[in-house]
């Protein structure tokens, strides 16, 4: 049997609408949804907004509020405030009305904890890494599982759950490098682990991180192209990382590691600069260096992340901020690319490089990655055989350190240039010496792809057959006429 | 209203929030997505949870989101939202993220991330806003157009290239993952009430930790639609809700719990252990770097088929020389097989730093069959050492000068030890027996750390092995 219960509360009373007329784009909603015909489509343009506001007439209105849920405009009919208390006003002047201000959000700073020292590890490149991004304080990964990069994952994917942290296999490197986005957005340290097709697929995401300056870790170690190629080693994505990170104004700092050892060292560093400059970090590496085992020394301290105050990290503190790439106006979007601009100056200062023998050297060799230990090789069998070489070794390959090169090169005759690519790396060494007005001796390419390396023996006799040519050229009389071939080796543009 | 909506009190992200832009947003008069933002800015000052809330704009008509809604905010690439979701999602579990698409961003090109993060279940609320066109483009052809529809894009109407609506809700409502799915219209008031009551619900469900949710809302787009307000809402009624039913489509809330993640650790103990730091360093055997002719920087290639135990004897070498203090490489090789297919590994071993990691003309070989040695035997260094499993066939080649050339049956040695899977380790045997590369200690040590605790009930077996191939290949023998 049903019994009545008495409402042990008496209902508050319902507030019942009011409309600014300018805030009302006559769109007739709120028509349908009052039963009491308050609500009638007006017949006035607004000149404020060209729009027919709707007419308000709430002679008989029961403030049942199904006018509210019909307005799509945040500020249109909105609850009329109640008798006795301050009259309407405008939400943009309602200054009595506003919210508590919010609390700023402060940069957290970054700690150095110390680690134990122990014995040396053993260890392969792609697992220096890894373990490289742990002790950077990295407790995110997103990856899509790519040979020859995929033990990095592996390994992340049995020690991060150990350390609280995540990791992802993401449904494709497209959402990968998302992933990513959302998580630097929240002010975390993030990185992949790719290799040549994956990294090209996540371009697109490394544009919008650049755009929007999220810091983030890709480890690209590149496999052969162009397609699907093979996944023997390669350096065919020099250009992409030094020049086609996606669309738009766009650079990032690139690592190129040679050894496990720089595999843990430059990824480690990669967290700390990504994070400085708000930028991704590219670690070049090649499938050869991924697999590579070799002696590992790890840091004395792992870093504990900070928290920077522009995170969106979910906390009242960091609600006002915004992650965005959009800049709509012309002139507000040329002063981010200025902005940026700038940003790429200040990072010519983390240009890294090696210089072996080059002191006195006649013959300087330029290689990156496994290819420069074979050019290291190479060195010494020169030396050996009584020949003054010298290994320049650019570390970052964006920004070039072009200013060591320059020095590297001050007593040499021949530039010898090793790399499992087609020209790529020559390409980025002619730009910056272009760019830098630095004159460079003639140029020996010894170049392999598809998956081989330039061995040392190649690399010798590359650098000799440099050498031979220069002799001969000096020796040989001067053309009587002046030559018009375009072959840079040729000398007939040298003057003497 | 009870409690505040999280809109922003101007909206000064909307043209510096001057004059009527900092009150009223950019929308069409007519267009549904101002009822979707307003039911989840209600819906957040309802649930007190604002302050917490990570809302993601897609690129479309609603790539502004961020203008208006008071949450903190993240734009997204195309399509790439519910991607971006899960980032911030799974950096702050606490947060409560909500993905905000429409047709085009959801349905079309971010078909692949929608459908991913679905199956994550990880539990952020998708808010999809389908109004059947592409709005900020100007009109063209969307994935959930109807049949015959006329757009920039299809002048003709849709048809026989541009397939059939996708129904996203039925879509992801069929996938196990995803706690909660429902399609909602706003056409009319009593529509308007349940289209935020699910709203609401899809956000709760995150705050307790249910899992993935998805409300579809069917929306109105009077300008492409070359009609007016209310003509959209008549056509979303009559021609939209027969293709897109209404409704609920999944509700596991009462039956579902995602749970929590645990926070992460930057406890130097814990890395540590993890990592592999602090661990103590093996005992060293060798005097000095070992005296060869072979000079400071020793190669060597391990040859043989995938199951040989190349790598394994190949990285064991590496390890021992490490261990040593010296520097040592190890690359591995192989064929496109998993099993059976070629192994080759090189190694070097320096006193400084090794150069060249590749071993073109080994120091040493050691071969596991007939064709590593075939192929293999004749590069061996002159002066050097190649070591060859006599129990396969195959031909000893033609080699260098002073190339030592040392048979031992690896294969049959490891057999009768009742474990062929140890070959490798009797070809490291034979190696530290026909040469002085590093004391045997010094491998046995490296055996050890390299079983580590785990198997070391196969420790006796390997010593077995090794002290077996070191005899074997004895110059007495």
């Amino acid at each position: 049997m049903a019994t009545t219960v008495e409402n042990p509360r008496p209902k508050a009373a319902k507030p019942k609408p009011h409309l600014e007329p300018d805030l009302c784009k006559g769109c007739l909603r709120c028509i349908e949804s009052c039963n009491h015909h308050c609500l009638m489509p007006g017949h006035e343009i607004d000149p404020r907004t060209g729009l027919i506001p709707i007419e308000v007439n709430l002679e008989n209105c029961t403030a049942c509020g199904l006018c509210f849920d019909a307005c799509p405009e945040p500020y249109g009919l909105r609850p009329e405030i109640p008798e006795g208390q301050p009259e309407f006003v405008r939400p943009e002047d309602a200054d009595h009305l506003k919210r508590p201000p919010r609390p700023k959000p402060q940069d957290v700073p970054d700690a150095l904890r110390e680690l134990p020292s122990g014995a040396t590890l053993v260890l392969k490149g792609n697992h220096a890494a890894a373990l490289g991004a742990l002790l950077a304080g990295c407790r995110h990964f997103y990856g899509y599982p790519i040979t020859p990069s995929t033990e990095g994952a592996e390994l992340l994917a049995r020690l991060l759950p150990k350390l609280g942290g995540v990791f992802l296999q993401a449904v494709s490197e497209v959402a990968t490098v998302n992933h990513m986005y959302g998580t630097a957005g929240a002010g975390k340290r993030t990185m992949t682990f790719t290799s040549s097709p994956g990294f090209s697929l996540m371009l697109e995401g490394v544009s919008y991180m650049i755009g929007a300056e999220l810091p983030g870790v890709f480890v690209n170690v590149m496999r052969g192209g162009p397609g699907l190629g093979n996944i023997a080693p390669e350096q065919a994505d020099i250009k992409l990382a030094c020049r086609g990170l996606g669309h738009g104004n766009t650079h990032a700092i690139a690592f190129a590691p040679s050894t496990p050892q720089e595999m843990l060292d430059l990824t480690r560093l990669a967290f700390d600069l990504s994070f400085a400059y708000r930028n991704p970090v590219v670690i070049l590496a090649d499938g050869y260096l991924g697999q590579m085992t070799g002696r590992v020394e790890l840091p004395k301290a792992l870093t504990q992340p900070g928290l920077p105050k522009w995170a969106v990290s979910g906390d009242a503190s960091h609600r006002d901020n915004l992650i965005s790439s959009i800049f709509l106006a012309e002139a507000d979007l040329e002063a981010h690319n200025r902005h940026l601009d700038d940003k790429y100056a200040r990072m010519a200062r983390e240009a890294r490089s090696e210089r072996w023998q080059c002191d006195d050297a006649e013959v300087v060799i330029v290689a990156c990655n496994t290819p420069a230990r074979m050019a290291r090789g190479a060195v010494a069998e020169l030396r050996q055989r009584g020949v003054k070489a010298g290994l320049f070794r650019p570390i970052t390959l964006w920004p070039f350190p072009i200013d060591a090169l320059a020095e590297a090169l001050s007593g040499a005759s021949r530039l010898v240039i090793a790399e499992a690519s087609s020209g790529q790396l020559e390409d980025e060494v002619r730009l910056a010496a272009s760019h830098a007005g630095l004159a460079l001796p003639p140029i020996a390419a010894v170049r392999h792809s598809g998956g081989v390396l330039p061995q040392q023996d190649e690399i010798v006799a590359g650098a000799l057959a440099a050498l031979a040519r220069e002799a001969s050229a000096t020796a040989a009389p001067r053309p009587a006429a002046p030559c018009d071939c375009s072959d840079p080796d040729c000398g007939c543009g040298d003057e003497e | 209203m009870a409690t505040q909506a999280a809109f922003y009190e101007r909206f000064e992200r909307h043209a510096g929030g001057v004059g009527l832009k900092g009150t009223s947003t950019h929308y069409c008069p007519g267009c549904g997505h101002g009822l979707a933002h307003k039911y989840i800015a209600e819906t957040l000052g309802e649930l007190g949870i604002a302050d917490r809330t990570v809302t993601v704009s897609p690129v479309g008509c609603s790539v502004f989101l961020y203008y208006y809604l008071d949450t903190g905010n993240t734009q997204a690439a195309h399509g790439r939202a519910p991607a971006v979701a899960i980032g911030h999602k799974l950096a702050n579990p606490e947060s409560i993220v909500i993905s905000y698409q429409g047709d085009g961003d959801l349905a079309s090109i971010g078909l692949a991330e929608i459908m991913g993060a679905a199956q994550t279940g990880i539990p952020i609320s998708v808010i999809f806003v389908n109004n059947a066109i592409y709005g900020m483009t100007g009109g063209q052809l969307a994935p959930t157009s109807l049949v015959g529809q006329k757009t920039a894009t299809s002048p003709y109407g849709r048809g026989h290239l541009e397939g059939l609506p996708l129904k996203m809700a039925e879509l992801i409502a069929q996938m196990d993952a995803p706690v909660y799915v429902e399609r909602v219209a706003l056409f009319d008031a009593k529509n308007r009430v349940k289209a935020k009551k699910a709203i609401k619900k899809g956000i709760k469900a995150q705050v307790d930790r249910k899992g993935f949710t998805f409300v579809e809302v069917l929306a109105e787009c009077p300008t492409h639609l070359g009609v007016t307000p209310p003509e959209a809402e008549k056509w979303v009624k009559e021609m939209m809700l027969p293709v897109y039913p209404l409704g609920v489509k999944k509700d596991l809330l009462a039956e579902r719990d995602w749970g929590t993640l645990p926070a992460p650790t930057f406890e130097p103990a814990e890395v540590a252990a993890v990592v592999g730091a602090g661990a103590e360093a093996p005992q060293r055997f060798a005097q000095g770097f070992p005296q060869t002719a072979w000079g400071d920087d020793i190669a060597l290639k391990l040859a043989g088929s995938g199951g040989d135990g190349a790598q394994t004897a190949a990285l064991l070498l590496a390890r021992a020389a490490i261990h040593e203090g010296f520097d040592a490489t190890h690359i591995p090789s192989y064929g496109p097989e998993s099993r059976g297919g070629t192994s080759y590994a090189d190694v070097h071993v320096a006193a400084h730093e090794v150069g060249s990691p590749a071993a073109p003309k080994p120091h040493v070989l050691i071969a596991f069959n007939g064709p590593s040695l075939t192929k293999f035997g004749p590069a061996v260094a002159p002066g050097g050492v190649l070591l060859h499993d006599t129990s396969v066939a195959g031909e000893v080649p033609a080699v260098a000068d002073g190339v030592r050339v040392v048979g031992v049956p690896f294969t049959k040695i490891a057999a009768e030890l009742g474990y062929p899977i140890t070959k490798s380790i009797v070809a490291l045997g034979a190696l530290a027996g026909a040469t002085n590369l590093l004391p045997k200690e010094s491998f046995l040590t490296a055996i050890r750390v390299q079983l580590g605790g785990k198997k070391a009930s196969l420790l006796a077996v390997n010593e077995a092995a090794f002290a077996a191939g070191f005899e074997a290949a004895q110059p007495a023998n």
